[in-house]
């Protein structure tokens, strides 16, 4: 039975909050921190946490509730100071990562920014007027893949191309990057030696490199292409570094999977993920045909949640079953019950009926 | 005496030419590397490419890093409390207390018209220095030869 590691801390997203915000979020129990996975920061409106698949509003003692006229409020100029401190009062230095929407923090947190999209030709320039900040608690997942590592190893040297599909926030990135750490650092118990891997880290999420500097653990023998869009990134790749692996995140283009079917070319194998329910799902879309079934990937994990509980699972190119498991390790439930300080229960999530659909 | 005002003068003028060439420095880091802010005043004050303003930039490094606060305000910080060991006037000081001021805040375009704004005003002000050293240090000099000549006669 493997254990995963969880890592990722809230006191480091604090250091970089206004005062009055960092002052709330401290209060913040342990037990919920460790289960917080967004914190929303919007001028005007009360301050929130999103769990597993359900949202409350945070209260100024740290407390948690669904009442918003009795939630902490955060103030238009707390949502600026924290824009340019995220930034590290540096706003050119992330100009090309505001105008994707997002900046990434160091640790490997991602901070999602709304406000006036400012527009030069065709192109979005930039943002003004942030109106607010949606900050993503990163947290690596170490050995989270381990129980599943075995069944997209082909041999000692070689890896199944492999597929990842979940619908949003069931963890498909997660796995993703643990899946990439063994096959780079490679692994004793499962008998695998590591392989040179890429990593085409197109929103930073991977890596989450700060300056240049992966913040997650990606193994030994991984390069990372950050920033950089899938289907130049794996052309670059295959060009430059000769990998024996690449790892993309979220393919969702035609272009995309004509880049995969280019990267089987040239020999180097895939580990990639995809939003869907299923491989059916997937197989649906325009341009993924080729991707699924024969001559596609010839692994895929599935993950979801049903009733509350995480499950993943491991098919073959042809839908057969390779291995299920109820309890996807290390992963926390989308049910739980909340506790506040002094035990007071303030209520009981509720699913996401997006992730409650089973394959 | 008149030499040492002289001199001070001189060295004035020449602070602020270094400024002026830290501009290209920080345009360079800034608007074609885009490092952020507290690793350039870092990098800048590491390499001791600031001549007398490494302190300044120091400061202002440390204090953008570890206090989060703004550029102008680590700016006016550091440059009230290092303002001793720089060889300028008090309106010199108060010209230069707003040079952080717009710094990061906006793109990298916008950056460069910020620091070509400042370069204009430092040459400016360095071309005020300039005239100040030749014409009251020349004078400063002179006193300086004359009071020693007259003292050199008193004690004869």
């Amino acid at each position: 039975m493997y254990k995963a590691q969880r890592t990722g801390d809230l006191s480091r997203i604090s250091c970089n909050l206004p005062d009055r915000i960092k002052r709330v979020v401290d209060r913040i129990s342990p037990e919920m921190a460790s289960r917080l996975e967004e914190l929303r920061i919007n001028a005007g409106v009360p301050l929130m946490g999103v769990f597993s698949g359900f949202d409350r509003f945070i209260c100024e003692d740290g407390t948690f509730t669904d009442k918003p006229e009795t939630a902490f409020r955060v103030g238009r100029e707390e949502v600026e100071e924290l824009f340019y401190r995220l930034c590290e009062h540096s706003v050119y230095a992330y100009q090309e990562d505001i105008a994707r929407g997002f900046i990434t923090i160091k640790g490997g947190f991602r901070a999602g920014i709304c406000g006036r999209v400012v527009y030069q030709g065709q192109a979005i320039k930039g943002m003004k007027d942030i109106s607010s900040v949606c900050i993503r608690v990163s947290r690596e997942l170490k050995g989270c893949a381990e129980e599943i590592f075995p069944f997209i190893m082909s041999g000692s040297h070689d890896i199944w191309n492999t597929m990842v599909i979940s619908p949003p926030r069931c963890g498909k990135t997660t796995m993703l990057r643990d899946i990439c750490r063994i096959i780079s650092t490679g692994s004793e118990k499962a008998g695998f030696a590591g392989l040179r891997t890429v990593i085409v880290d197109e929103r930073s999420e991977i890596a989450a490199c700060y300056m240049g500097i992966a913040q997650n653990d990606c193994g030994p023998r991984t390069d990372v292409l950050d920033g950089c869009r899938k289907p130049e990134g794996i052309e670059m790749a295959l060009r430059g570094m000769s990998p024996a692996v690449i790892v993309v995140d979220e393919l969702g283009t035609r272009q995309d999977a004509e880049s995969v079917r280019m990267a089987w070319n040239a020999g180097a194998r895939i580990v990639a993920t995809a939003h869907a329910y299923d491989t059916g799902d997937l197989r649906e879309r325009l341009g993924f045909g080729m991707l699924i079934g024969k001559g596609g990937f010839e692994r895929c994990i599935v993950l979801g949640i049903r009733d509350g509980k995480r499950w993943v699972k491991v098919t073959d190119a042809y839908g057969n079953l390779l291995y299920r498991n109820d309890k996807a390790p290390g992963m926390h439930d989308g049910i739980f019950r909340m506790h506040g300080h002094g035990d007071e229960a303030v209520g009981e999530a509720e699913r996401q009926a997006a992730c409650a659909s089973e394959a | 005496m008149g030499m040492r005002l002289s001199a001070r003068l001189k060295d004035r003028q020449l602070a602020l030419q270094k400024l002026k060439d830290i501009l290209l420095f920080l345009e360079n880091e800034m608007c074609a590397m885009g490092k952020p802010l507290n690793k350039v005043f870092e990098d800048l004050a590491k390499g001791n490419y600031g001549g007398v303003w490494t302190p300044v930039f120091h400061l202002s490094g440390g204090i953008l890093k570890e206090q989060s606060l703004n550029a102008g305000s680590a700016w006016r910080i550091a440059l009230k409390e290092t303002a001793a060991t720089l060889p300028l006037t008090l309106e010199d000081l108060d010209l230069l207390r707003d040079f952080g001021e717009l710094l990061g805040k906006t793109d990298r375009e916008m950056q460069q018209a910020v620091l070509n704004m400042e370069k204009e005003k430092l040459a400016a002000m360095e071309q005020k220095a300039r005239e100040a050293a030749e014409t009251t240090g020349r004078l400063y000099r002179n006193l300086g030869a004359l009071m020693g000549a007259a003292a050199v006669i008193l004690l004869i």
